[in-house]
């Protein structure tokens, strides 16, 4: 803000230093070769810094989309490879959108990705509003709660699993404490309830210290002077906690949102490894889908239909997320 | 002012130069990974230069791919040993791939796919050859003048399309039932039988968690467990029509095991063949429908010496039960040393190997004339492997096997899922026309 304050006062101070300008002036409004040169050698500069990336990011990003984009509208299933690459049009889309099991994909996919933002981010606020707090031993439960985050996914679903296991697991040897009948409940594959319920648990256990973490950081930077503000101004705790600390929280919940968005969408480890999309399809979601269209089908056609879709998903959603957070002026 | 920008100059010349190094990096990094890149990709297709190829002296290498582990993947060393010995002109590189069928099958698809002349021989599973063969992927085995007869017949049915033989049976793992012989005295004759005869075990040893345990997770095992039971009751696994009064007889007494008969516990629904192992080598479980690598296992000692094996039993208008299971062998259709990975298929698949894998791992020989009196002296429970090769059914031998194996198992496990009595046969008319259609279905025509 101050260096573009300082920027449209014409001839002030932030002209100093600047050839190009005085250039400018000095010839009668004629740009000065040397700074037009100066200028172009920066930007070719900027260009040259960001070629690597860019490069980088075209060959495993973009290349792989628009190659996805053209398989999908061609047939490409590989297990037939001597039939031709043939173009289809919009065939494999037709055909995903008349696919019951892909509509019940998308159903599972959005219920998953709102019942799991929910809870993370209700659970994840209580801890950073407790983590927030000054007592002894902080430092120490700010670390160890990352812990869970930083286990990668396929190995926490597998623990897991195996905590869900009735005749290993804790899970029913704990509930066992409660009512004798829960000594031996099947969680996964024998109740699709169950199943969804222990998927939560485990996606839940992975995620929550990162929108936590995420969250502390916000309420880090909130200065104590507007509690102090609306303290004196009579504000009670859940008053303060309305009118302070959610709207302030909103950038770190919004880069929390986003995230936490994103992965739920795209969610495919932790039902891969706990229940295989079962019982029968009842935890099968997009990615799954997705991943079985590719590999167990190897249609590269439909399946290229099915993850331009968790695409475009994804960014419709982080379309609608940019815009409601946006910063307001 | 005149400094500033002088500083600037010279910060610009740095970041230029910085810059350049960079890229100039990155392009030599890019350029060297894509030499490398296509420089193995020329090595790779067996040409007479690369290592793949053909060297001084008319020797050749060739890459074998298998999932081999532990015993199995020491057992194979071995082998190849004793094979290269045999054969000085012969090399053979192991790839070892991932022990996952999922990983590993994909792992052969990109190799095939990019084109790629290795590997030269590959195990393949019982139900890949159709597969392969419909992509022109695997090589025909009919140049090399093969007597298929000599072999488990069910196998070489499982290496067939259409008329043609693509892979040799390996191993072969029929899956059958086991039980406990101190707690049933005589082998049961029937399906109802194996229901009271748990029923009387369970009540009579109280150490017993349950009266049967079996694969019904959601995967491949729970379609061979499925099979194991399916003949007994009539039926047979056609995907082309899978709503059959024996498949739904078969799937509905599975179902009842669970939620009628109470001889199996909801548990199984989240169990491979490990977990099944484990119960019935751990003296939990009566009865287990499993493969024949659980004799060979460590066992509790209850249970030790008190093992029966045999082809599930036949109900009425049913014959004995036994699914096929096991590895074949088959040759890439790129590869660029044919002879030499047929030499290696027929010496692994002969009979002096086959008996020394079996001794070793417990791999079940896949030709009839291994199970000798030396396996039976090492071994003696290979006697009643033997008698479950003559009833093993391959599952359905389709190009599009994975896809009608995928809608089995949401089937199946869709089934195990609900308590209803009548859920076999309204998932079996449900899916029948989808699985037919995923059976049959010919893309792109």
């Amino acid at each position: 803000m101050a260096a573009e304050a300082k920027a449209a006062v014409p001839g002030g101070p932030a002209d100093a230093g600047r050839p190009g300008r005085r250039g400018r002036s000095g010839r009668g409004g004629r740009p000065a070769p040397v700074g037009h040169a100066r200028e172009r050698s920066d930007r070719r500069l900027g260009y040259l810094l960001v070629a690597p990336v860019l490069i980088l990011l075209l060959a495993v990003t973009a290349y792989p989309l628009v190659y996805n984009i053209w398989n999908s509208f061609h047939f490409d299933n590989l297990s037939y490879g001597n039939l031709p690459h043939k173009w289809v049009g919009v065939q494999n889309y037709t055909a995903m959108f008349k696919s019951s099991q892909w509509v019940s994909a998308l159903e599972r996919t959005v219920i998953f990705t709102v019942v799991t933002i929910v809870l993370d981010v209700v659970i994840a606020l209580g801890l950073a509003l407790m983590m927030h707090r000054k007592f002894r031993g902080r430092g120490f439960l700010r670390a160890a709660v990352l812990v869970p985050w930083a286990v990668p996914t396929v190995v926490s679903a597998m623990l897991w699993k195996t905590m869900f296991d009735p005749r290993s697991g804790f899970v029913d040897y704990f509930l066992a404490a409660f009512h004798p009948a829960w000594a031996s409940l099947s969680w996964l594959g024998a109740s699709v309830d169950r199943s969804w319920i222990a998927i939560f648990v485990a996606d839940s256990w992975k995620n929550i210290p990162f929108v936590a973490i995420i969250l502390l950081a916000g309420l880090q930077v909130i200065p104590n002077d507007v509690y102090e503000a609306a303290r004196i101004d009579g504000a009670n705790w859940w008053q303060s906690f309305r009118r302070v600390t959610l709207p302030m929280l909103r950038p770190a919940l919004s880069v929390a949102l986003i995230f936490r968005t994103l992965q739920a969408l795209l969610v495919f480890d932790v039902i891969y490894i706990m229940t295989g999309g079962g019982p029968g399809n009842s935890t099968q979601t997009l990615s799954f889908l997705s991943f079985q269209t590719f590999i167990t089908s190897t249609d590269f056609g439909e399946g290229g239909a099915m993850s331009l879709m968790l695409v475009v998903l994804a960014l419709a959603v982080s379309f609608v997320y940019v815009r409601a957070f946006r910063p307001q002026t | 002012m005149g400094s500033s920008s002088s500083i600037r100059q010279s910060r610009g010349r740095a970041g230029m130069t910085a810059l350049s190094i960079a890229v100039a990096a990155f392009t030599a990094i890019t350029a060297a990974a894509c030499s490398s890149s296509s420089s193995s990709t020329n090595a790779t297709p067996g040409s007479s230069s690369s290592s793949s190829g053909s060297g001084a002296g008319g020797s050749q290498t060739i890459v074998f791919a298998e999932s081999g582990l532990g015993t199995e993947g020491q057992q194979t060393q071995k082998a190849i040993t004793a094979f290269e010995a045999a054969n000085p002109n012969i090399k053979v590189t192991i790839q070892v791939l991932s022990s996952d069928s999922t990983q590993y099958l994909a792992t052969l698809e990109h190799d095939f796919i990019t084109g790629s002349s290795t590997p030269d021989v590959f195990e393949s599973d019982v139900t890949y050859p159709a597969k392969f063969a419909q992509a022109g992927w695997v090589m025909p085995l009919t140049s090399f003048n093969v007597d298929s007869s000599q072999y488990f017949p069910h196998e070489v049915a499982a290496g067939t399309f259409n008329n043609t033989l693509y892979a040799m049976p390996w191993f072969d793992n029929p899956e059958g039932l086991y039980y406990r012989t101190d707690l049933i005295k005589t082998p049961p004759t029937s399906p109802a039988q194996v229901v009271s005869d748990a029923q009387a075990a369970l009540k009579a040893d109280k150490s017993l968690k349950e009266g049967l345990a079996f694969e019904a997770a959601k995967y491949e095992g729970a379609i061979t467990s499925f099979l194991t039971v399916d003949s007994a009751f009539g039926g047979t696994l056609d995907p082309t029509s899978v709503n059959t009064p024996g498949n739904v007889a078969a799937l509905g007494w599975l179902h009842d095991a669970i939620y009628k008969y109470h001889i199996a516990p909801t548990a199984v629904t989240g169990w491979q063949e490990g977990q099944v192992q484990s119960e019935f080598s751990s003296g939990y479980a009566a009865f287990s429908i499993n493969y024949p690598f659980v004799e060979a296992q460590p066992a509790a000692a209850a249970v030790k010496g008190h093992i029966g094996y045999i082809p599930f039993p036949a109900g009425t208008g049913g014959t004995p039960g036994s699914a096929l299971g096991g590895e074949m062998l088959a040759i890439n259709a790129k590869s660029a040393h044919a002879q030499a990975a047929w030499k290696l298929i027929q010496y692994l698949c002969s009979a002096p190997v086959e008996v020394a894998r079996a001794i070793a791992t417990g791999d079940p020989p896949s030709l009839p004339s291994a199970y000798t009196q030396q396996l039976y002296s090492a071994a003696p429970y290979f006697q009643d492997v033997k008698t479950l090769n003559n009833y093993s059914a391959p599952r359905p031998v389709n190009p599009n096997y994975l896809q009608v194996s995928a809608d089995l198992q949401t089937l199946f496990s869709a089934v195990y899922a609900n308590s209803s009595s009548s859920a076999a046969s309204q998932a079996f008319a449900a899916a029948n026309s989808a699985i037919a259609s995923d059976a049959s279905k010919t893309p792109g025509a």
